[in-house]
C-alpha cells in the first residue's frame, strides 16, 4: 500500500474535526456535511499546505471558513435564520438518560445563543484545545481579539451554565 | 496589583507567562472570589470536553476515509506515470520511441524483455502479470461505454466520443472535461488503421479504427482508484503499451501527426 503523509494525517484527524463540526454547527446533519465539505476541499487544495506545517491547525482553518461561508449564505437565503430554544437539542436526545439530557442541553443552548465569532474562539480553546496564537491564526485575527471574544463568549457560557452569578 | 479577567482566564488556561503565572497564583491563594472564578473557568473546560467527548469516540463515516483513500491512490498513481527516472528516458512520456524501442528488443534476447526495458513509456514489461484480453464484461458493462457489434466488442457513448476527440499529447484534455479517459498514445498498424491505448479507470485497452467504430483490441485492468492494487494498475499499462509496441508499425503518432488524424477522423 501507499505511503502519503498527508492523507494519512488528515485521515487520522478526522474523528477531531468531526468534534471541531459539532461544536460549530451543533447539528449532526450538518457537521456531517461541513466535514464533507472540508475535507473535500483539503483534498482540491492540498499542494497550498506547507509540509512541515501543522496540517490540523490548516485543515480546521478550511472547515472554519468554509462554515462561515455557509452560513453567510443561509443568512442571504433567509433573512429570519435563527435558531434560539426549538429544536436544538432533538438530534442530541438519543437514548441518554435524562439527568444527562439536561445537562447536555444546557450546554448546546448555552453555546448556540453565542455569537458565532464567540462560539468559534470557545470551542477552538476550551473543545478542540488550541492556544490562544494558534485559535488566533486559525480564524484569521490577531490574538488580542482571539482573547477579547473567548473572554466574552466565556463569560456568557459561564452564566448561562450557572456557574457565576 | 489588580488581576483582570483576562488574566484569570489566561491563567486558567495556561497561557501565562511564568513570571504572570506567579503573580495571578499569589492573587487567588489570597482571595477566594479569584480562586472560585479560576476554578469555574476551569469546570467550564471539562464540561465542554465531556459533552464534546462522545463525538470524537463516534466511527468516523465511510464517505470521508474513502474519499482520502481515493484522493491518495490517485497521488500514487500519477507519481508512478510521472516518475522522474521515466520522464528522462522517454520525454514527454507519450511521445513514444517506436524504432529504438524494437531495434533495442530486437537486439536484445527474447529473455532480456525485462520490466524494466523502456520503450513504450513504462516499458516494455511483458511477463503479464495481467490478464489481457476480455476481462471486460462488467466492468464496462452498465456505463455504455461498450457495446457488442457483430461479435465485436466496440467503443460506445463517453468511451467513443473520448476517442476520436482526446489527443494523447495533450493528456489534460480530458481531465478538464471532466472525463476520467486518458489516451496514452496513439498509433497506425499494420494496414494504415489508426489505434489508440486509452485508460479509463476501470478498464484500459488498445482500440483501433475500423469502418467507422472504434474496436477493442485488447483490454486490461485499469489503473482506476477502485482498484486496490496499484503497482499491478501500473503495470497494465506497460503491458497494454507493449502490446501496441507489437502491432504497430513505424512510432506513435507525435502531437502534428495526432492532430492530423483526429481531423481525418481516424481515417473513416
Amino acid at each position: 500500500m501507499s505511503t502519503n503523509p498527508f492523507c494519512e494525517e488528515l485521515t487520522a484527524l478526522l474523528p477531531r474535526l468531526r468534534r471541531f463540526a459539532r461544536g460549530l454547527t451543533h447539528d449532526v446533519a450538518d457537521a456531517d456535511d461541513l466535514c464533507q465539505q472540508t475535507v473535500e476541499r483539503a483534498l482540491k487544495s492540498r499542494q497550498q499546505w506547507q509540509e512541515g506545517s501543522r496540517l490540523d491547525a490548516w485543515v480546521y482553518r478550511i472547515m472554519r471558513n468554509q462554515w462561515i461561508d455557509d452560513m453567510r449564505a443561509r443568512k442571504r437565503r433567509a433573512q429570519t435564520f435563527v435558531h434560539e430554544d426549538e429544536g436544538l437539542n432533538v438530534g442530541m436526545a438519543g437514548d441518554r438518560d435524562a439527568e444527562n439530557l439536561v445537562e447536555l442541553g444546557n450546554v448546546d443552548r448555552a453555546l448556540a445563543r453565542l455569537p458565532e465569532e464567540q462560539r468559534e474562539a470557545v470551542v477552538l480553546v476550551l473543545v478542540e484545545g488550541f492556544a490562544y496564537k494558534e485559535a488566533a491564526e486559525i480564524i484569521g485575527i490577531p490574538q488580542g481579539t482571539l482573547t477579547s471574544r473567548l473572554g466574552r463568549g466565556r463569560e456568557a457560557l459561564l452564566r448561562e451554565l450557572g456557574e457565576i452569578a | 496589583m489588580s488581576v483582570t479577567d483576562q488574566d484569570l482566564m489566561a491563567f486558567a488556561d495556561g497561557e501565562l507567562s511564568d513570571a504572570d503565572a506567579a503573580r495571578v497564583a499569589s492573587a487567588v491563594a489570597a482571595d477566594p472570589a479569584l480562586a472560585a472564578r479560576v476554578d469555574a473557568e476551569r469546570r467550564l473546560r471539562t464540561m465542554l470536553g465531556v459533552h464534546f467527548a462522545p463525538v470524537v469516540a463516534e466511527p468516523v463515516p465511510e464517505t470521508l476515509t474513502l474519499m482520502i483513500a481515493a484522493a491518495a491512490a490517485e497521488e500514487t498513481e500519477r507519481d508512478m506515470t510521472d516518475a522522474p527516472e521515466l520522464e528522462a528516458v522517454s520525454p514527454p512520456a507519450r511521445v513514444l520511441d517506436f524504432a529504438a524501442a524494437r531495434a533495442k528488443r530486437q537486439a536484445a534476447a527474447p529473455a532480456a524483455r525485462k520490466p524494466h526495458a523502456r520503450a513504450w513509456g513504462t516499458g516494455a514489461a511483458i511477463a503479464a502479470s495481467l490478464v489481457l484480453g476480455l476481462v471486460l464484461g462488467g466492468q464496462f458493462a452498465g456505463r455504455g461505454a461498450i457495446a457488442e457489434r457483430n461479435g465485436a466488442l466496440v467503443a460506445s457513448g463517453a468511451l467513443a466520443k473520448g476517442l476520436d476527440t482526446q489527443l494523447a499529447s495533450a493528456a489534460d484534455d480530458g481531465a478538464k472535461a471532466g472525463g476520467d479517459l486518458r489516451v496514452l498514445a496513439s498509433f497506425q498498424r499494420t494496414g494504415g488503421g489508426y489505434c489508440r491505448v486509452f485508460d479509463r479507470g476501470a478498464t484500459a485497452g488498445i482500440a483501433c479504427k475500423d469502418r467507422g467504430q472504434w474496436v477493442l483490441e485488447r483490454t486490461a485492468s485499469g489503473s482506476g482508484p477502485e482498484r486496490g492494487d496499484y503497482r499491478q494498475a501500473g503495470s497494465a499499462q506497460a503491458d497494454l503499451m507493449a502490446a501496441a509496441q507489437n502491432m504497430a508499425v513505424g512510432e506513435p503518432l507525435d502531437a502534428a501527426q495526432e492532430r492530423a488524424a483526429r481531423v481525418k477522423r481516424w481515417g473513416d
